[in-house]
């Protein structure tokens, strides 16, 4: 059993690139832990290894020994973290588990957007953090530089700025001391009640859910009865695993210790990542703070190009959820696109993840109909309801208003782009909360409209800051807004799965531009096709896609039969991914013209 | 039997044949070349045992670069491969290109056996020619036709490139009075297609292509059609106009899916069927560049570019409708009967009403297809229908 006090809880954070694989890497072969390679290429070697250990590993949290210079031997946690702002909230529960992280800078490129982001991060969860420049190797490399850059720009001294190379091993010894005197062991109480953080879940298809925990305080033994605080499910702890490398079935984790939970946990549906775990029974402790469960932000409908495969779409979402709790679904129908799912996913990005790994894992045709927010009803009664689809949004006169979903968006930028940023948040019908100079850095608090940042604004702030500037945000709360259904109209039918809910002000102009995408989406066919975009009874934009005049093939002789035809089977399979609506012939594309609104 | 000539003066812009140009083409390379042509075809040969010989064509490139004795030696050993059809007499090609050098062995093809050119004309405006990187002017198309006249060949075909860069109706029009006045067998007529690949494709990307509106190019095909047919010359297949009679031999085996033996660097071959393995026949492609092809040949290994595609029936169905429904008279329902089993209907009942009521298509009573007038103008969106 570990002393509290030999045990060092930290992560690795950077900007993609500099090093932090190398890194972690380097840490395993200096505590003489096995490579990440090696044990990747054990676990491929020995499927039956891995059952007889029970589990399997999805994050890179490892669990390292080391005798540090005070002849002592610690306990070191790596905690891996996810990176990309729609999973802003796992990263920050990863970092709660962590009492330290790793910096890590490339001595040659400097401070980049993901680097301050990352910082950021770690100093709101309280971190110490041990910065690090890296690739000191390099011809290039400019350490010093690099080190008064993050003093400058981060405010962490530059005298406490360590110089590595992930690849040579330079500096590797000198890091694992820092790690030892410089981040804070654990502090929980293990005669405290237990509670443990649940910082990530997989699903392993053999024991079902795994929870990746720190234990804060008290312990977990095998066999406890465990309560899972956010909905009140009790369990019975089946395995506890320490992973150095290798999964180890151990007898119980004390406060400070990480692993891994086995509880007869069926589902990851059944899992949060930032909920408490306790020791069953009446009086409870108090949960952990900032839990909050992962909730589906963004919407679309997700449709099989042809009807038959509307069971198998279901049977990936089924198996997809598995491993997502994120991930949400319902069935929905529409009149132009039949039967499908009004799926939630946190972002964007996610909705797009997931979108690829139907189509290619499980092989489906699938018509995605752009995203959009839950919006809130308010019923004359006083009433109100939810709708993640515009299509379902009553008419006009029967509801008494709209409320959007507000986000609080925190931007970090340089002040050079602080005029662009304040311009983009001001466009998307933003209200600035807060501003605050660090140096030559700006942080601004921008109430947003979730709708507004949902599609691309991580991309815009990227691309006004040149890439300096990070991006992340949090749920307020709903908001009564001036909004109205935009309805467009193919041939005079209106076309529920294209329908999009904006503000009145910017409906005219947003409908001018989605009737025109359409356009160019939407090939000749034999009919001329009328389109229009119409509020209520009040068509806003009209255009044609003019009839097909010509289309043919003018010499076919012997050299290219073979080829024709395949051109023709193409065109065919191209035919296949359309929706036919009415007599038109709708691509995939089209029905994502709505996120295209903006590069008018 | 076609027999492909890899070779041209220079390649034009908007081409996407196997061809080979800027090197001449020396002696020794032809001699090796039919050869090899020699060799292909004893090869092939069995594959259409018991075959009788309908048409040899000698397309490219520009066959008539080769020597007269060459396409002679092909001509006389084509014919002690395969019995003459007793129906008619062979229809002999050979697709020529106006330059002198050409013009001056035009005697010579005809005693060698070619009884049809093909005249790669184009256009008979000079800029329009320019514009189309061609390597002739009017002046030389007129000589050359003149002397395959002159030199008796009893069937003239003329290719014509309509609706190209910079081309006007005017330019069509005087083309198609040239035409008439030189009164010729066939006509073949193409829209220019910009092909993948080609120079053409990459100035149109740049924008530097200006082709004729759609409604002009539209209005070109339909002058065309009319001005052609009140010389006698009607038109038979989507790109094709002859006087009666004269319709391509060849190239109509092309469109009723007759099995046809090539020959040469990316030659095909459409081989007959072989009843239990491959009953609905199957289709060769030679490799395209000419050394591979040579070497092939020469050493006795694989001279095809990949394994044969067999066909399997829908395969076959897919090709035949769509290329029976190219000529006007159409898909012969019965003919369609004796090689599927049933007539189209039985495999594409819901594709045919729906073409009917969109007016692409005519059905007649036995269920033979044919292209209706605006048909003919959306033909892929028909025949997407059916492969
Ligand atoms: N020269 C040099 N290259 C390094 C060093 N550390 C990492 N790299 C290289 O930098 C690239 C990115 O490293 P990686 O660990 O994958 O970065 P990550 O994206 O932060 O995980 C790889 O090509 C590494 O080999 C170093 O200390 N010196
Ligand atoms: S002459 Fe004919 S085959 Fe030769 S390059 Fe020109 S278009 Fe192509």
């Amino acid at each position: 059993m570990t002393d509290p006090s030999r045990i060092r809880n930290f992560c690795i954070v950077a900007h993609i690139d500099h090093g932090k694989s190398t890194l972690a890497d380097r840490l395993l072969d200096a505590t003489q832990s096995i490579s990440k390679r090696e044990k990747r290429a054990q676990f491929l070697d020995n499927m039956d290894l891995e059952r007889e250990r029970g589990i399997t590993i999805k994050a890179q949290t490892v669990r390292m020994s080391y005798v540090a210079s005070d002849g002592e031997r610690y306990i070191l946690n790596l905690i891996d973290t996810p990176g990309h702002v729609d999973f802003s909230y796992e990263v920050s529960r990863a970092l709660h588990a962590c009492e330290g992280a790793i910096l890590v800078v490339d001595a040659a490129q400097g401070i980049e957007a993901q680097t301050l982001a990352n910082a950021y991060l770690a100093v709101d969860a309280g971190l110490e953090i041990i910065p690090i420049v890296n690739k000191i190797d390099l011809p290039s490399a400019d350490p010093d530089r690099v080190a008064v850059e993050i003093e400058d720009v981060i405010g962490l001294d530059a005298a406490d700025v360590l110089s590595v190379s992930a690849k040579e091993g330079d500096g590797i010894p000198e890091l694992l001391e820092a790690i030892i005197g410089r981040i804070p062991p654990p502090k929980g109480d293990r005669e405290a009640p237990t509670r443990a953080l649940v910082f990530d879940a997989w699903f392993d298809s053999y024991v079902g859910a795994a929870m990746l925990v720190r234990v804060v305080d008290g312990s977990l033994t095998r066999g406890a009865r465990i309560c899972m605080m956010a909905h009140g499910t009790e369990r019975d702890i089946q395995e506890l695993h320490v992973v150095d490398p290798f999964p180890r079935k151990v007898e119980a984790l004390r406060a400070g210790e990480v692993g891994v939970v086995i509880a007869g946990v069926k589902t990851l549906a059944e899992v949060f990542v930032g909920d408490t775990l306790c020791l069953a029974g009446k009086n409870l402790p108090e949960r952990l703070p900032g839990f909050l469960e992962a909730k589906p932000m963004v919407f679309t409908g997700l449709y099989p190009v042809s009807s038959e495969d509307f069971e198998a779409l279901k049977t990936a979402l089924v198996k997809l959820k598995l491993n997502d709790s994120s991930l949400s679904y319902e069935p929905e129908t529409s009149a132009a696109l039949g039967f499908g799912f009004r799926c939630g996913f946190l972002g964007f990005l996610h909705s797009e993840i997931i979108q690829e790994r139907l189509e290619r894992e499980y092989d489906l045709d699938l018509i995605t109909t752009a995203p959009t927010v839950r919006y809130r009803v308010v019923m004359p009664g006083g009433e109100a309801f939810e709708i993640e689809s515009p299509a379902s949004l009553p008419s006009a006169g029967e509801y008494d208003h709209i409320e959007e979903p507000m986000i609080l968006a925190t931007i970090h930028t340089p002040d050079d782009y602080l005029g662009p940023v304040l311009a983009l948040c001001q466009d998307r019908h933003g209200t600035q909360r807060d501003m605050m100079h660090h140096g030559s850095r700006v942080q601004v608090r921008y109430e947003l409209p979730l709708a507004e940042v949902v599609l691309d604004f991580h991309d815009r702030i990227k691309s006004v800051t040149r890439g300096y500037g990070s991006f992340d945000y949090e749920f307020i709360d709903y908001r009564r807004a001036d909004l109205v259904k935009l309805d467009v109209l193919v041939n005079g039918e209106s076309i529920d799965a294209l329908s999009l809910i904006v503000h009145r002000e910017k409906a005219h102009g947003h409908g001018t531009i989605l009737v025109r995408k359409l356009k160019e989406f939407i090939p000749r066919q034999m009919y001329e096709v009328v389109l229009q975009a119409a509020i209520g009874a009040r068509v806003v934009a009209r255009t044609t896609v003019k009839a097909l005049r010509k289309n043919v093939t003018a010499k076919c002789y012997g050299g290219d039969i073979s080829r024709k035809r395949k051109l023709l089977e193409k065109q065919k399979a191209g035919k296949r991914r359309m929706k036919k609506v009415g007599s038109v012939e709708i691509p995939q594309e089209a029905f994502l013209a709505a996120l295209k609104l903006d590069d008018s | 039997m076609y027999v492909h000539v890899p070779f041209c003066e220079r390649v034009c812009p908007y081409c996407d044949f196997a061809v080979i140009a800027a090197r001449p083409l020396t002696r020794e390379l032809e001699d090796r070349f039919v050869a090899g042509l020699l060799v292909e075809l004893e090869r092939r040969a069995p594959a259409f045992d018991g075959r009788r010989l309908a048409s040899l064509y000698f397309g490219g490139g520009t066959p008539s670069l080769l020597h007269p004795e060459s396409v002679e030696r092909v001509v006389e050993a084509v014919h002690r491969a395969f019995p003459a059809s007793p129906e008619a007499a062979v229809e002999i090609t050979l697709e020529v290109n106006p330059s002198t050098l050409e013009r001056s062995r035009l005697p010579d093809f005809r005693s060698a056996g070619v009884a049809r050119v093909s005249v790669g004309v184009q256009s008979f405006q000079d800029p329009v020619l320019k514009r189309l990187g061609r390597a002739h002017g009017a002046a030389e198309a007129h000589r050359t036709l003149a002397a395959c006249r002159d030199a008796g060949f009893p069937s003239l075909s003329l290719d014509l490139i309509y609706a190209a860069p910079g081309q006007s109706a005017g330019d069509l029009e005087r083309d198609l009075a040239e035409v008439t006045s030189f009164a010729p067998e066939h006509v073949s007529a193409y829209e220019l297609s910009v092909e993948a690949g080609t120079p053409f494709a990459l100035a149109r990307e740049r924008g530097q292509l200006e082709l004729p509106a759609e409604d002009v190019a539209l209005a070109m095909a339909r002058n065309l059609e009319e001005r052609l047919a009140a010389a006698g010359i009607q038109r038979y297949e989507i790109s094709s106009y002859a006087r009666p009679g004269c319709e391509a031999v060849h190239n109509t085996r092309y469109w009723r899916r007759r099995p046809v033996l090539g020959i040469g660097p990316s030659a095909v071959s459409t081989d007959p069927p072989v009843s239990d393995q491959t009953p609905f026949g199957s289709r060769r492609r030679n490799l395209p560049a000419v050394v591979p092809w040579l070497e092939g040949i020469e050493s006795g290994s694989a001279a095809e570019a990949s394994p044969p595609e067999v066909f399997d029936a829908a395969t076959a169905r897919g090709e035949a409708v769509f290329l029976a429904l190219r000529e006007l008279r159409g898909l012969d329902a019965g003919r369609f009967a004796g090689e599927f089993g049933a007539p189209p209907r039985q495999f594409f009942a819901a594709e045919i009403d729906e073409l009917r009521a969109d007016g692409l298509v005519d059905e007649d009573a036995d269920g033979s297809l044919r292209l209706t007038r605006p048909g003919r103008q959306l033909a892929d969106t028909v025949f997407v229908r059916f492969v």
